[in-house]
């Protein structure tokens, strides 16, 4: 792809740190560099790949991109806008433009709202359509991430699904607003591989149908192989490689990519003792 | 002689619109020591299965039929007392998501401490705290980190803590509920191969479910692949992975990712999901099927013996394709 592809998210030196309470046992400074400088952009359209090991600060990008949090130091832009200090209606729009699918569907919905109304809740937000047009809409997203027939979920609560279908819901909830921009927080992690192949078809389609852009967040190489147009390993809080998924894979130049490629698990028939 | 057998077992959420049939007429049993592995699509039942094992079932489930057969009792008819006494002690859960179940506000040591008390009341305060002991060494945390609070663990350790409480009485069947889904690679291989090595060691049963083949294939010997509510093949792990036999176990492994996997992976399209409240009497993938039998729909297709212990619930046809896409 040319040069000329605009960023739609750009960030700029990004370091985003944790103070946790002092407790007894840890005495001194304490201090987690969850981000260290990060510098990275998004192209608009593209399936961007976020990858690295547990704690190495997947979630906290996405959270800071969304603006649930804000950057200890550094800029976001979207569309080569800075982003930071929105307020008011234009964070109102800004959080429209802008979705994450969470990490934990068991956490992430609230299980005293049934399903329709985790997914109507954005709409009404954004004041977004009738009410009939509004059924219509959450019931096309449920079909659309697979929940069929999706009137036979309509009203059933959280607690009433199985963990996959929990983070079908999670996913609908995110894409039911045909954001420009979605942070998916390993949104397959409880999907079986049937499964799961479908809905990286569907991300694949809704990329090209809306021109939306996604960064896939995963410690699954394999997935963000098969979805990803580019892919950055993240290690530390640090971005250690960023290219295109091809080089990653193929190629990868940072030892720690590489090792990240070793302990990827096969499935090898051959294997199997 | 088997630990538990279950025969014929249906079981029904009852629904706005009806009873819902999650689990349809499965049969299993497995021998103590043994590890039994269910695969199989999102929503097929595995939870439920579970639950029933451990008598947990919410308020609108009920069991439409069968037995369960666990240590020479039948789990059907037990009373909440009844329960209450093999729950946790003779048979424990590892719930799906349980790393979050910790409760915040209390030491993670208090919590599991509370595990073992329960179950052993007339423990001395040193005997629950030996026993405490044993088992953060078993799960190979650190036992400095006893008193420390559930957000204080990384998600890899918390999940660690969660096996150390579903061991604590030492139970004779454990069931494994998604124990890794939250993990990355390492943690995740790390936390298996502990899964593996305890079971072995204390010489228990273990049913095993995840939506992961490559998973369960690590853990276990035995697999049951669900669809549907229905037990559709089961076999040795090397049986059913290396000669699947049921058109859909074999669509479940060759949507498989791996880091080798060609662009051009075989992609089943979005497949039709079946009414599990209307279900139909018969095969619930008859409706994905490309025997293209009708006769599938209406009656159940049957057992079809491929060799003494690999079994696909599937009709000659079906069996017969060698690719469904
Ligand atoms: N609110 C917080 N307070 C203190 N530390 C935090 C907070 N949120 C995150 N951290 C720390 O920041 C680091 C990065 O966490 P993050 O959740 O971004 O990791 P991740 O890459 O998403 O991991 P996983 O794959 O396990 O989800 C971790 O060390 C974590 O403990
Ligand atoms: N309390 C409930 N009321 C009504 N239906 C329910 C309830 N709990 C589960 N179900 C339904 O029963 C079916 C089986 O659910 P179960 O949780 O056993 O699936 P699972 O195989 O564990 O799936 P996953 O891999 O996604 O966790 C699903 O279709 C689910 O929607
Ligand atoms: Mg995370
Ligand atoms: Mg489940």
């Amino acid at each position: 792809m040319a040069e000329k592809h605009t960023h739609i998210i750009e960030l700029k030196g990004i370091i985003k740190e944790y103070h946790p309470q002092k407790s007894f046992f840890s005495k001194g400074e304490n201090k987690i560099v969850a981000l260290n400088n990060i510098n990275l952009g998004i192209k608009k359209g593209e399936i961007f790949g976020l990858v690295g090991q547990s704690g190495s600060g997947k979630t906290t990008m996405g959270r800071l991109l969304v603006k649930l949090e804000e950057p200890t130091k550094g800029t976001i832009l979207l569309n080569k806008r800075p982003v930071t200090h929105l307020a008011g209606k234009a964070l109102n729009n800004y959080r429209s433009r802008v979705q994450m699918i969470f990490q934990d569907p068991y956490q992430s919905l609230n299980p005293h709202l049934s399903i329709s109304e985790t997914i109507l809740e954005p709409l009404k937000v954004h004041k977004i359509g009738t009410i009939v047009q509004r059924r219509e809409k959450v019931i096309h997203t449920l079909e659309t991430v697979g929940l069929l027939p999706g009137k036979d979920y309509y009203n059933r609560y959280p607690h009433q699904l199985s963990g996959g279908q929990r983070q079908r819901v999670a996913i609908a909830r995110a894409i039911v607003l045909e954001p420009e921009f979605v942070v998916a927080d390993e949104p397959t992690s409880m999907l079986d591989a049937t499964i799961a192949i479908q809905l990286f078809k569907l991300l694949t389609r809704i990329r090209k149908e809306f021109n939306m852009t996604f960064l896939f967040i995963t410690h699954n190489l394999a997935a963000a192989k098969y979805l990803c147009d580019r892919i950055a390993v993240i290690h530390e809080g640090n971005i250690v490689e960023v290219d295109s998924t091809n080089e990653i894979i193929g190629n990868p130049q940072h030892p720690y990519t590489k090792k990240l490629i070793q302990v990827q698990p096969g499935f090898h028939f051959n294997h199997l003792s | 002689m088997a630990i538990l057998s279950v025969d014929n077992l249906s079981i029904g959420y009852q629904t706005k619109k009806g009873m819902l049939k999650a689990v349809n007429d499965i049969s299993f049993s497995i021998e103590q020591g043994r590890s039994l592995g269910f695969v199989g699509e999102s929503g097929c039942g595995k939870t439920t299965i579970g639950m029933t094992l451990m008598g947990l079932l919410p308020d609108n489930a009920s069991i439409l039929s069968g037995n369960i057969n666990f240590m020479e009792k039948d789990l059907c008819d037990f009373s909440e007392d009844q329960w209450r006494n093999i729950r946790g002690k003779d048979v424990a859960m590892i719930f799906q998501a349980a790393m979050n179940a910790l409760n915040p506000v209390f030491r993670v040591g208090e919590q599991i401490a509370e595990a073992i008390v329960t179950h052993n009341p007339a423990f001395s305060k040193n005997e629950v705290n030996d026993r405490l002991k044993k088992l953060y060494n078993m799960v190979e945390i650190p036992e400095h980190r006893i008193s420390d609070f559930p957000h204080e663990y990384s998600g890899g350790m918390k999940q660690r803590a969660i096996i150390a409480m579903a061991l604590a009485c030492s139970p004779k069947l454990i069931i494994a509920d998604e124990p890794t889904t939250a993990l990355d690679v390492i943690v995740q291989d790390q936390i298996l191969k502990e899964i593996k090595k305890i079971q072995q060691a204390l010489n228990m049963s273990l049913i095993f479910i995840s939506h992961d083949i490559a998973v369960v294939a690590e853990v276990c010997e035995d697999i049951c692949v669900m669809y549907a509510g229905q037990i559709i093949e089961k076999g040795s792990k090397r049986e059913v992975f290396t000669s699947p036999k049921h058109p859909y176990t074999k669509t479940l492994l060759s949507s498989y990712l791996s880091l080798d996997s060609d662009e051009n992976i075989l992609i089943p399209d979005m497949m039709e999901t079946p009414d599990l409240i209307d279900a139909n009497p018969g095969c619930q993938f008859s409706c994905n099927c490309n025997c293209r039998s009708t006769e599938c729909s209406k009656n159940a297709p049957g057992w079809i013996d491929i060799s003494k212990t690999h079994k696909a619930f599937c009709c000659e046809q079906g069996l017969s394709r060698t690719n469904n896409g």
